[in-house]
């Protein structure tokens, strides 16, 4: 299977999915797809094989919360939101992917 | 996610397994909605849903793997830490787990002796329901009943399922080629049934068996029925030869019923109906009974009082006196050993805090020599948390390792303990099960809580800047005072054991120098088989007691030869009441006495003098005794005793005694007491288990053989057992008493030598950190004695603290033991001031090697390092 262009980058999944949750509301991972995917006006898609592992990582290290719940349809999901320590992960993750993203443009600029 | 939920996920993978399945369900479902939405159909949008997920299976494999990982991955790194730590270090880790593996196995060994003594029901189907019952009367120690009585309680009372009764009798078994000695227990009915335990192969015995005149049956051991008959069913139905009867084998019981005791090898019923069974006077029946399912101990004492009063009323005479005793049967066969293995698990678990404080003292030690590692860690950003598991890892790792070598330690351990010990109830039930190493794991535990949670707080305090900035500058360390304080309390722990063992030591000795009156020097004792039975015709029995004696002093080498019905120096007690038929003042104390039943040749024998009067003659017609001095001075006026006439109020068939002699006291009912007031009754006696005593010129067990052939040449029926020496028999009365003092003073040299280890190694510890002040202070001219003495001092007064708390400690705890010593007090000065030299003496050796050390240090070598 070849890689998609709109693969998501190692490494910046978790990125995105803090910074979808840190809106505050607890969402399913079906929404975290679709979220990403809306907003990145379809240029990113989140594989269904990296999400799920994704998440539960990211319960194990305490960035997210998760708990059962309903959707609007009456259905079982399991939804997360974002923790105290994942807020400050989130701001760790951003400024890294500022400096990591100002740094290739650089390069990019004047290589 | 909270830690017990990862363990939950560890332990139940198929629930973790479910959820995922449900949440990734989920995922599949909206996706397939949300495609029919765009105009799919419902098959098409499922599959093309499931397409995109991928290959399901292996995301929910991938996504769990996340969920156990996270927290495995810590741990595993956490253990290679600490693997790699402790490979390091080789002697510290060990010294941390030999220590660990005594202490746990030390404990789980006396444990595994306290959970199947104490703790375990006794191996019968609702045991607390069994209990053990007896007549008490106010004056005379009764601990048996008397049958027609015993079948009296179990049909009037309204508590027990059924009362039943046994005694023993040794038998002789002649069906093989030589006489065997067997013992036999004579049951009364329900026997089985109050056990609630049913022969293994064959059956009970029928109501006809248990009449007066009926058929014989016996129940044989599986220990027997293995040995005789090779564990053949074929056996059920052969027939054995005891004494002059035919007993045809009706059944064999399991080999875990072993009562009355583990000796037992033959069960036959005891008619109650038989005429000599129907005496109101005449006890023989240790008694058991089966309370109704819900009844308390209290409810069957009320009824059962109620029941004895009744027939108080009924045989004015005889029963008005009496009263029923009930004690659970539990009780009445552990209860005795109860405080000895308390004591014993008390010293094992001070055992093990002194090992655990000993290495909580080497962990401190190496936490500072840590820091530095330590507060590099911070400084890349570890949190505390981290830290703390990653230091308790370590000492989890050690603890898990001496748990496992303890487990080894216990079970060797409880074999020297079941060899040693070979008179404790129960203690064929002693072994090593789940419970024991459920037990040493817990210990384990207790071991890392109590040893690891303190060096790893104080190992992960963060100073970050303060303990960078002195890199590998050593300095005198905070962790000082917490190290001496734990030297201290091992040095008082210590010593507090070792002063238990001390008193227990002394109390032996004690019991070693008492003069017992008598001479128990090159004495034989043994046994020669007969039964009750026997002993309805009396004449004839005398008079074959009488040929023995005479054949056996007819032996070359023996000196003298007598019987007695119970052995002097051997623990024993058998109060009776005397009056005198020349009457006495009502004002004067009652005459209580020992009685023992003796021929006259039996002060020569053991040597007790005549101090008056003249020896008794075993006269056919007339009843002679003899008196010890405590008995003539206490209730008749010493010489004056010489010539009155005895009787026995509780025994009405037995004629007055005229007393013939006085004889120096003697230490007959054990050498620990002082000698009570004694009867001797000079007629002898021919009861079974009556001791055959003789006194040899030569060491008494050469003797055995030649006696066993004299008495087959006279009695060829009869089988010769149990030949000892007078001196094993009192040694052996002592052996609870050797055991406790063995392991207790074992236990105290352990916790001595640890207790020196932790003043030594902390010492050397001091040594090593300051060396570099040390090395200063000898090249600006300070002289090594000074050196020597300062560390010396420094170990000493920790000790000295150590030992004094040890000493208020052992005062303290000293009342456990009262009533365990002899001659000496719980408090003695003399046995607390050789504990405390002894334990000062050996921490000042300990404290002197490392302080030699720092004195020999070689100045400019050291400094030019810096």
């Amino acid at each position: 299977m070849g890689a998609k262009k709109n693969d998501i980058l190692q490494g910046t999944l978790a990125l995105l999915v803090l910074k979808t949750l840190s809106s505050g509301r607890r969402m399913h991972g079906y929404a975290i797809t679709a979220h990403i995917q809306s907003v990145s006006d379809q240029l990113l898609r989140v594989e269904e094989g990296s999400l799920y592992p994704a998440l539960h990582r990211m319960e194990q290290d305490g960035w997210v919360r998760a708990e059962w719940g309903k959707t609007e349809k009456n259905r079982e999901a399991r939804f997360y939101s974002l923790t105290a320590k994942g807020r400050k992960q989130l701001m760790q993750e951003e400024e890294s992917w500022a400096r990591l993203t100002e740094g290739v443009a650089r390069v990019i600029r004047y290589a | 996610m909270a830690w017990y939920r990862r363990f939950w996920n560890v332990l139940r993978p198929g629930r973790m397994q479910s959820d995922l399945q449900r949440e990734l369900s989920f995922h599949v479902a909206e996706r397939a909605e949300e495609l029919q939405d765009g105009g799919m159909s419902e098959e098409e949008a499922v599959r093309t849903a499931r397409r995109q997920f991928g290959n399901y299976t292996a995301q929910v494999e991938r996504t769990r793997d996340m969920d156990i990982y996270g927290w495995l991955e810590s741990f595993v790194r956490n253990l290679r830490h600490a693997a790699r730590g402790l490979g390091k270090t080789p002697a510290f880790t060990a010294t941390v787990v030999l220590t660990l593996a005594l202490g746990i196995g030390a404990n789980s060994a006396v444990f595994s002796a306290i959970y199947a003594v104490l703790l375990r029901p006794l191996p019968f189907p609702e045991s607390d329901q069994l209990v053990k019952l007896a007549q008490s009367h106010p004056k005379i120690p009764q601990p048996f009943v008397a049958p027609v009585r015993l079948e009296e309680w179990n049909r009037l009372n309204n508590t027990f399922q059924a009362i039943t009764g046994h005694y023993t009798e040794d038998a002789s078994e002649l069906s093989g080629e030589l006489p065997e000695k067997l013992k036999l227990a004579l049951v009364a009915p329900r026997f089985l049934q109050v056990w609630g335990i049913a022969p293994a192969l064959g059956r009970d015995f029928s109501p006809q068996e248990e009449r007066f005149g009926g058929p014989n049956a016996v129940l044989i051991s599986d220990r027997l029925w293995r040995r005789r008959f090779g564990g053949n069913p074929d056996a059920v139905g052969k027939t054995l030869r005891i004494g002059r009867s035919a007993y045809p084998i009706i059944g064999v019981m399991p080999a875990s019923f072993l009562f009355p005791d583990r000796d037992v090898d033959l069960w036959s019923p005891s008619p109650m109906d038989a005429p000599y069974a129907q005496s109101r006077e005449s006890t023989w029946f240790t008694a058991i009974g089966r309370l109704k399912p819900g009844v308390t101990l209290a409810q069957a004492r009320a009824n059962l009082a109620s029941v004895q009063a009744n027939l108080g009323r009924e045989y004015p005479k005889t029963d008005a006196m009496i009263g029923a005793m009930i004690e659970p049967l539990k009780e009445a066969t552990v209860g005795g050993v109860r405080r000895s293995l308390l004591i014993l698990f008390g010293s094992v678990s001070l055992l093990l805090l002194i090992a655990c404080t000993n290495i909580a003292a080497l962990l401190l030690s190496r936490a500072a020599a840590r820091e530095h590692e330590i507060s590099v860690r911070f400084s890349l950003g570890a949190s505390r948390a981290s830290v703390v598991a990653q230091l308790l890892t370590e000492v989890v790792v050690v603890s898990l390792a001496g748990a496992a070598l303890g487990l080894v330690v216990a079970a060797g351990a409880s074999r020297v303990f079941r060899s040693l010990a070979k008179d404790l109830p129960r203690i064929e039930e002693i072994g090593l099960d789940w419970r024991i190493v459920l037990y040493a794991l817990a210990c384990a535990i207790a071991a890392t809580l109590l040893c690891g949670i303190f060096p790893a707080i104080r190992g992960s305090r963060r100073n970050l800047a303060g303990s960078l900035a002195q890199a590998g500058r050593w300095q005198v360390s905070r962790y000082n005072r917490v190290q001496f304080a734990l030297v201290g309390v091992q040095v008082a722990l210590a010593v507090t054991l070792l002063a238990g063992a001390g008193l227990l030591l002394r109390s032996f000795q004690e019991l070693g120098r008492v003069s017992p009156g008598f001479d128990p020097e090159h004495v034989l004792t043994f046994h020669i088989s007969s039964s009750w039975g026997e002993t309805a015709d009396q004449k004839a029995a005398r008079q074959r007691v009488d040929r023995i004696l005479d054949g056996l002093r007819s032996v070359p080498g023996i000196e003298s030869a007598a019987t007695a019905l119970s052995l002097p120096g051997v623990p024993a007690q058998y109060q009776i009441e005397l009056k005198t038929t020349e009457g006495r003042a009502e004002s004067e104390p009652k005459m209580l006495a020992q009685g023992r039943w003796v021929t006259p040749a039996y002060f020569a024998t053991i040597r007790i003098p005549v101090v008056a009067g003249e020896l008794c003659r075993d006269e056919p017609n007339t009843n002679t005794t003899m008196v010890n001095r405590s008995f003539a001075n206490g209730y008749l006026a010493g010489s004056a005793a010489i010539g009155r006439h005895l009787v026995q109020p509780a025994n009405a068939y037995l004629p007055p005694g005229e007393i013939r002699g006085i004889v120096g006291d003697a230490r007959e009912t054990g050498l620990d007491r002082e000698p009570p007031p004694t009867v001797y009754w000079c007629a002898g006696s021919n009861q079974p288990g009556t001791y055959f005593l003789v006194r040899t010129h030569g060491e008494p067990r050469s003797m055995a053989e030649t006696i066993r052939r004299k008495i087959h040449e006279l009695e060829p029926r009869r089988s010769v057992y149990d030949l000892t020496p007078l001196r094993d028999h009192i040694s052996d009365a002592y052996a609870e008493n050797r055991l406790r003092t063995i392991l207790l003073t074992f236990f105290a040299m352990t916790a001595v030598s640890l207790a020196c280890v932790g003043v030594h190694g902390t010492l050397s510890y001091l040594v090593n950190l300051r060396q570099r002040e040390v090395a200063l202070r000898l090249a600006l001219g300070a002289v090594r004695t000074q050196v020597v003495r300062q560390f010396l001092a420094q170990g000493l007064r920790v000790s000295v603290l150590g030992c004094m708390a040890g000493v208020v400690l052992a005062v303290a705890l000293g009342r456990l033991l009262s009533g365990m010593l002899y001659g000496v007090s719980t408090s003695d000065t003399a046995t607390l001031g050789g504990v405390v030299a002894i334990v000062l003496a050996v921490s000042a050796f300990a404290s002197l090697l490392p302080a030699m050390r720092a004195a020999r240090l070689e100045p400019m070598q050291l400094l030019r390092e810096e």
